[in-house]
């Protein structure tokens, strides 16, 4: 049951656009899964790694700002950003994991948090080479349709759930979560930890590299605020996997649903103006004092509530 | 050096020194409240936002100077971080997770919400409170004649840092004189040994995000006669009470006024030399040379130094 | 009696409805993106006072083609990916078959690709950013002037009163402000004015004494400043307390423009000039109406932005009522033909200078006289006459 779960969705998923969905809902899907990508690379650092990361946005933005200046500069095509965003974001990780994977816990936090705005600013300034705030237009985007899209970014998701599924199942994996456990003890075990750490961030990146490159090239717009933005790329990430599911498979997507596709069904209810965020922060609250390991991570929790419920 | 490059770097110190006090005090909340309970407030410069709103409506309904009103909102903000801490922040801190970083989900819902019944309650129109002395300045000129150079004062910017100084004059008091504030910092050297020692490390959580959230509360009373208000303004406060933090030293009153008035001097040089433009990249570069060369911020440097003797 | 009173309130609900069909045979609605949430919030929320005063007035008058325009808005966040799902909802989901709104140019672009790929035609209200109407778009139209003739009147101005040699501008770190210091600089160039400084900052600073004492010591003639909300009135503040002392001070629009500035800066903000897309003063039919209206409803003056929104409802009613029929491209037809003189002046799309279906308005100055915006350039719109030189901050009073 288990082991045919994922084909199953996959198939359900790729069914999706012939049912004739309206753009709007494309749209909505396309950004959930995007999230889900990002959830699920966040979730190799933060969830499993123990690492956790308040500057992922660093690396969608060197991902989106590659593909837009492969466009702006050289003259091709936005997609090939997808490939060569794999090395800008690598170098970009190996420079941040330099600085930061040396401090532990909210240090580390901090730190990438920093390197986030650092990058944000830099690409600001740097004028000849990013345009610095005027951002980078695509003049024209591939397809007016959205069905490419979507295929594109299900199977860049598809490929994200093999990878991290792979590492997780292997010794890479049992690397990881040891170290998340206790880091010292990792060590005295023989294990490297910089190295595996730079691992799980360079993977991480990269991923979320893609996705960034992706961004460009669907949304055709990209500024240094939008695509390096604290809030609304690095900190939505972190909400992202913890509302789904810390260290779960499952847990990123469940909370892109809930953090894009909820929070865009709140936003709208008709007459409810600008107090959306109040019903969705007071949402979020509920959902990390009940469940603190996440949606996918209570789960067992979440059922016997469910139980309860029933019986009295 | 002309005497126009000098009068240029003069000013800029003076400007940095007197930003450096105010940045003081909006890290001490925070620089106390990741001592003790090491999480990450993203909240922090919401809780400001509220304190500055005490401020303004008290000034636009009664007339009540900003300054003034430090005293009605240092205990509403004392009583909104116990609130809180109480019934939010230690539930979850209490149940086992997996990453215990999950309370930033809860303290980023606290932030949404706070600036959003702000939004609600006052509009999100830009608001201020026009006081006469806004502009008020002293003048070299004005007491020495043929001065070669022109420096200025501002009254309400050197008013904010010297409150800024008592506050926290008051606040280093009460942690070295007084009980709880022992406990407070020994909570935050040592958590579990505080613990042995019989604190009530509960209750002290409680009291301490209330006093952090009462002290950056008194921080936006100090912002607000030379800033503006709007709900949103939140999220950079924050930022610059990371750096603070982090500088200084976890938990550390005298770290947090050294690393800010460093931050002030050190962004208004960056601004004067650089570009403005690259003030924020000067800001998180020392942040992230803290974190890495001078873990345990300037604290530990001056400790370091003292058992050197 | 809960029952009774859901009954009651239904009952009311049902004749209020009833009374409202004997008017009105069918409804036009017509959904808004604009920001609600965020740092933008507050022209979001001038904008949509100001639709909803529009909407008022066109229900007042019969409505458009007999149909009561029903407005309702989405709250976008400033995000262009929420911009982005709210229009493809309205043009999926709604048929809505005219795009009004958004304000930032990041929001506006990604809305105007949308609005073109969907061949949906969108009124651009507020965003200044030149490169939205420089992209062959057939169905993106901006009421709004662009952002390098924001500082036309001032270059006028500057030439003819006050010959400047020499200018520092400083701009902050967005796309307005980028691009409106550009447009400056090429300016100034055109009449032989040297740029002594060009600096940039990061929005919402606090302390910008470090930079203007670099501006104090460089002496220019004029401080040119593209500034959003209130980061102009702190400028200005600083400015008054280093005591600099240039012959002119000027905004280029947005943060300067806005009734804000002049209640937080106070007597700092006087004699300080500002370019504008409107003013309360014009002799445009409705502009005065409109903005007593709104002082009356809110306390304060619109800026220009809430009077291009207001403004924008009309420009849509006088399209839809000469459009053959309500199709996108029947939209699109007649508003390409639009000669519509509306309370924020007269509107016209064009396709000139690189730019497409872009009306070319005319810009004004404003300058602060005894706490008041006066419009005081051109001449020939001129409330007040303009006050030049100014006096050095030790001879002002207070």
């Amino acid at each position: 049951m288990k082991r045919i779960l994922p084909p199953v969705i996959l198939v359900l998923l790729a069914l999706l656009p012939l049912l004739g969905l309206s753009s709007y809902w494309m749209h909505i899907f396309i950004l959930v899964i995007m999230w889900a990508v990002i959830g699920m690379a966040w979730n190799l650092l933060g969830g499993y790694c123990g690492q956790v990361s308040f500057g992922h946005a660093a690396f969608f933005g060197v991902g989106a700002y590659t593909a837009g200046i492969l466009y702006n500069k050289a003259g091709l095509s936005g997609w090939w950003g997808l490939p060569l965003s794999i090395v800008a974001v690598t170098a970009s990780a190996l420079v941040i994991g330099f600085i930061c994977l040396r401090l532990r816990g909210p240090f580390f936090a901090l730190g990438t948090l920093a390197m986030g705005v650092i990058l944000r600013v830099t690409t600001e300034n740097l004028r000849s080479l990013t345009e610095g705030d005027l951002g980078i237009m695509i003049r024209e985007r591939t397809w007016t349709e959205k069905t490419w899209y979507f295929y594109i970014i299900l199977s860049i998701a598809a490929s994200t759930y093999f990878v991290v599924r792979k590492v997780i199942e292997s010794k890479l994996g049992y690397y990881f979560v040891a170290i998340r456990e206790d880091q010292d003890a990792a060590e005295s075990l023989g294990i490297n930890t910089t190295f595996y750490k730079n691992i799980a961030l360079c993977l991480s990146a990269v991923i979320t590299g893609i996705a960034g490159a992706f961004y460009t090239n669907y949304m055709g717009y990209i500024d240094p605020k939008v695509v390096f933005a604290l809030h609304d790329i690095s900190i939505v990430t972190i909400m992202v996997v913890m509302v789904g599911g810390v260290a779960t498979f499952w847990g990123p997507a469940v909370g892109a649903v809930i953090m894009v596709l909820l929070a865009e069904l709140i936003r709208s209810i008709p007459k409810l103006g600008a107090a959306h965020h109040t019903l969705f922060g007071i949402l979020l609250i509920v959902i990390i004092i009940f469940l603190p390991n996440g949606i996918v991570g209570d789960l067992p929790k979440l059922r016997k509530i469910f139980r309860l419920g029933r019986t009295s | 050096m002309t005497s126009s490059q000098i009068e240029v770097l003069l000013q800029t110190l003076i400007s940095g020194l007197l930003l450096g006090g105010l940045y003081a005090l909006i890290g001490i909340g925070m620089t106390l409240i990741m001592g003790v309970m090491k999480i990450i407030n993203l909240a922090h410069g919401e809780l400001m936002m509220v304190g500055m709103y005490v401020a303004f409506v008290l000034f636009s309904s009664f007339h009540v100077d900003p300054y003034l009103s430090v005293f009605v909102a240092v205990p509403v903000l004392f009583i909104l971080g116990v609130l809180l801490q109480k019934f939010l922040i230690n539930p979850v801190l209490k149940v086992e997770a997996i990453i215990p970083e999950n309370q930033v989900i809860l303290t980023v819902g606290i932030g949404m919400v706070l600036a959003n019944v702000a939004t609600i309650i006052f509009t999100s129109d830009y608001k201020s409170t026009p006081v006469e002395y806004a502009t008020k300045a002293w003048y070299l000129s004005d007491i020495w004649k043929e001065t070669p150079i022109e420096l200025s004062l501002s009254m309400p910017w050197s008013v904010s840092f010297l409150l800024a100084i008592i506050i926290t004059v008051l606040l280093w008091f009460f942690l070295t004189k007084t009980d709880m504030g022992k406990s407070i910092r020994a909570t935050a050297q040592d958590k579990d040994a505080a613990l042995l020692m019989g604190v009530n490390v509960e209750r002290l959580r409680v009291f301490t995000f209330g006093l952090g959230s009462a002290l950056v509360g008194a921080a936006g009373c100090l912002l607000l006669p030379i800033y503006y208000l709007y709900p949103d303004l939140g999220g950079q406060f924050t930022l610059i009470a990371f750096v603070i933090t982090i500088l200084g030293g976890l938990g550390s009153t005298v770290g947090a006024i050294i690393g800010g008035i460093i931050l002030g001097i050190f962004e208004s040089l960056t601004s004067t030399y650089v570009g403005m433009g690259w003030a924020p990249v000067g800001r998180f570069v020392i942040f992230v040379a803290a974190l890495i060369f001078f873990p345990g911020g300037i604290v530990a440097i001056l400790k370091r130094k003292r058992f050197g003797k | 009696m809960r029952l009774v009173l859901v009954k009651t309130v239904l009952a009311a609900l049902c004749i209020s409805t009833l009374l409202v069909t004997a008017v009105f045979a069918e409804d036009f609605s017509l959904t808004i993106p604009l920001p609600l949430t965020g740092k933008q919030a507050k022209f979001g929320e001038m904008m949509k006072r100001s639709y909803e005063m529009a909407a008022e007035e066109i229900n007042a008058k019969g409505g458009i083609k007999k149909k009561r325009l029903l407005l309702s808005f989405e709250d976008s966040g400033a995000k262009p990916e929420t911009a982005r799902a709210i229009v493809e909802k309205l043009i999926d989901t709604k048929k809505q078959p005219i795009i009004v709104g958004e304000y930032t140019s990041a929001c506006a672009k990604a809305v105007a690709a949308v609005a073109e790929e969907r061949k949906t035609p969108y009124l651009i209200v507020a965003s200044a950013d030149d490169d939205i109407t420089r992209q062959n778009y057939k169905y993106v139209f901006r009421q709004n002037q662009v952002n390098a003739h924001y500082a036309d009147s001032i270059m006028d101005f500057l030439q003819k009163i006050v010959k400047p040699k020499t200018v520092a501008i400083l701009f902050e770190s967005s796309a307005f402000g980028t691009s409106g210091a550009e447009a400056m600089e090429k300016d100034a160039q055109k009449i032989g004015m040297k740029v002594l400084l060009k600096e940039k900052y990061e929005a919402g600073s606090v302390d910008f004494k470090p930079l203007l004492s670099k501006v104090k010591a460089a002496q220019p003639d004029v401080i040119y400043m593209v500034s959003y909300v209130m980061d102009a009135s702190l400028l200005m503040k600083q400015i008054k307390e280093l005591r600099i002392d240039a012959k002119l001070f000027a905004g280029g629009a947005a943060g300067f423009a806005i009734p804000e500035f002049i209640d937080n800066a106070k007597d700092a903000a006087e004699y300080a000039i500002t370019a504008t897309l409107w003013t309360p003063q014009l002799k445009y039919p409705g502009a005065k109406e409109y903005a007593d209206k709104y002082k009356k409803k809110y306390g304060d003056f619109p800026s220009y932005h809430g009077a291009s929104a207001y403004s924008a409802l009309f420009v849509m009613k006088d399209a839809l009522e000469r459009a053959k029929d309500w199709s996108t491209d029947g939209i699109r037809t007649a508003m390409k033909a639009t000669n519509l003189t509306t309370a924020f002046g007269p509107v016209k799309f064009q396709d000139k200078e690189g730019y497409q279906n872009q009306n070319f308005a005319d810009t004004y100055v404003l300058q602060v006289i005894k706490e008041e915006h006066e419009t005081i350039w051109p001449e020939r719109y001129a409330s007040k006459k303009y006050i030049y030189p100014i006096p050095t901050w030790r001879n002002r009073k207070g």
